[in-house]
């Protein structure tokens, strides 16, 4: 049996950390796939383990029931295989723009490096600011820069944790744009936890819906709209407030209020 | 805001923190004929400045000064290695500081010139004792910036270190250090500083070199503007070695500079 690289398996898994000598449950089997080359979303209330989730995936966290699989394989710590984007950019603030790009490639010789730090920069739109400092760049540039090195590494999969999460409104609908662009550029699977309905709309094939203590998955949503999205479409709303529903938003406060 | 507005101001600033030096210096100056304090005892600016003049036709001001400089320079180098080294150690393992802080800590209440009279019990008073002396002063601050610098690189960079795989040399040389080297630069210039500071200390016991010495002799002689002379040329080479490192510092840290709106 053949998986297709990219993919990735959520088996039986569960997990619980210890708070105060009792063992508190962040995560109750979980199952599913993320397969090769989709986008998909993990939305949830604070608390409900799809950071924690994503931290598994990613191989920061390894003590857990159940199996994580990407490509077929266990996964046994971080790899270049998963690329990263937090919240914060988390760019060295001591490296130039394009060194942190090429923080992922020491193995390469210098030429090499250049041109996928060049390609990735222009994938970003920031060609020209190579040899910049982070506090040079504002938070919508840093965040791109922090994609940059995510992708540089060539990754099968790109994790994202509140990737937009820091960013003012306008900024993020912007950036949102063009994650979609570079999705479609790069065709990998991406992975985005969120707490932003309509931004998971907005960029996923799937949105997965988390709830809290434990952690489960509550229901999975297909988003079968064409792209580029209309936000303002009969059909986005009639998902978004689909979504909603599961978080018993709907009979509370007027959509528009609700996020 | 203009960048001319800028210089104008720092420009201004300067020129305000001259004033007072200014004043002190003619109030110096006239203490003698306006019979406030024997010259005898004040020497004057401008006898000093001939005072200096001729210390540095002679040789003997520059000799002396190279002679401290030497001391220094050793001394801050054994010191502040050790120090750093320690840092290091301390900050990296969780096991080691609580093994060696606690005494690092302790030995540091020591006041600084009371371990000379032991120096001198152990090692008489050659150069050994000095340098030692030196090496003391200048391991404290390096010790402490290094330890602080390394535990507070944010576990947010280790993380990231982790998901690239940077480990050992790497990661202590690619993460670590860039991290804490604001910290480590700090412990630097204070570690330097200081080594300056006791050297002056450490001629003051038994030497027969040194602008320490040139002070004691100065001050047997009852050559006031001997000892003078002396601080004037202590206090502006210290002032220059924080200026230089002021320098580095500015160039080294460049990435620290927020945004300035010109670089698109």
């Amino acid at each position: 049996m053949s998986i297709e690289k990219g993919t990735l398996e959520i088996k039986a898994l569960s997990k619980s950390f210890i708070v105060d000598g009792n063992p508190l449950q962040i995560l109750n089997n979980i199952n599913i796939v993320f397969p090769a080359g989709a986008f998909i979303s993990i939305v949830g209330s604070s608390g409900c383990g799809k950071t924690t989730l994503l931290r598994i995936m990613l191989g920061l966290e390894t003590q857990y029931e159940g199996d994580a699989l990407i490509d077929g394989e266990k996964i046994v710590g971080p790899g270049l295989n998963r690329g990263i984007v937090f919240q914060d950019h988390r760019l060295l603030p001591w490296l130039t723009v394009g060194e942190n790009v090429a923080f992922g490639l020491e193995k390469l010789k210098r030429k090499e490096k250049k041109l996928i730090v060049d390609e990735h920069l222009k994938l970003v739109g920031l060609s020209g600011f190579v040899s910049a400092y982070p506090s040079q760049l504002s938070g919508g540039m840093a965040q791109r820069v922090a994609i940059a090195r995510a992708l540089a590494s060539k990754p099968e999969i790109l994790l994202m944790d509140e990737p937009l999460g820091a960013l003012d409104a306008l900024t993020r609908m912007y950036m949102q744009k063009e994650l979609e662009r570079i999705w479609l550029f790069e065709k990998i699977s991406m992975i985005m936890v969120t707490h932003d309905v309509e931004e998971a709309i907005y960029l996923s094939d799937k949105v997965v819906i988390m709830s809290s203590r434990p952690g489960i998955i509550k229901k999975i949503i297909d988003v079968p709209l064409p792209r580029p999205r209309d936000r303002a479409s009969s059909a986005f709303m009639q998902i978004k407030a689909e979504i909603l529903k599961e978080f018993h938003l709907e009979t509370e406060y007027p959509f528009a209020y609700a996020i | 805001m203009s960048k001319s507005f800028i210089k104008h101001f720092q420009w201004k600033d300067k020129l305000l923190a001259l004033i007072v030096p200014l004043l002190l210096l003619i109030l110096w100056q006239s203490a003698g004929p306006l019979q406030l304090v024997s010259e005898l005892i004040l020497t004057p600016p401008l006898t000093l400045f001939h005072t200096l003049a001729d210390l540095v036709g002679s040789g003997e001001l520059t000799d002396n000064i190279i002679v401290s400089l030497q001391r220094v320079v050793i001394g801050f180098l054994v010191g502040a290695s050790s120090g750093f080294i320690l840092g290091i150690v301390m900050g990296l393992s969780p096991f080691l500081k609580r093994t060696l802080l606690p005494l690092v800590k302790s030995v540091q209440q020591v006041p600084e010139y009371a371990w000379m009279p032991l120096l001198i019990i152990l090692f008489s008073v050659g150069e050994l004792p000095k340098i030692i002396f030196i090496a003391i002063g200048a391991f404290y601050p390096m010790v402490f910036n290094t330890f602080q610098g390394i535990s507070g690189v944010p576990k947010n960079y280790h993380e990231l270190a982790n998901v690239y795989n940077y480990k050992n040399y790497r990661y202590l040389t690619k993460v670590i250090i860039p991290g804490a080297l604001p910290s480590i630069f700090t412990g630097i210039r204070l570690s330097l500083g200081l080594s300056w500071m006791f050297v002056v200390g450490a001629e003051l016991f038994g030497c027969d070199s040194g602008i320490g010495y040139m002070m004691i002799w100065g001050r047997q002689m009852f050559q006031i503007d001997l000892v003078m002379s002396g601080l004037v040329v202590i206090g502006a080479i210290g002032f220059v070695l924080n200026f230089i490192l002021e320098i580095i510092e500015k160039r080294l840290f460049s990435w620290r500079r927020s945004f300035e709106g010109g670089i698109a």
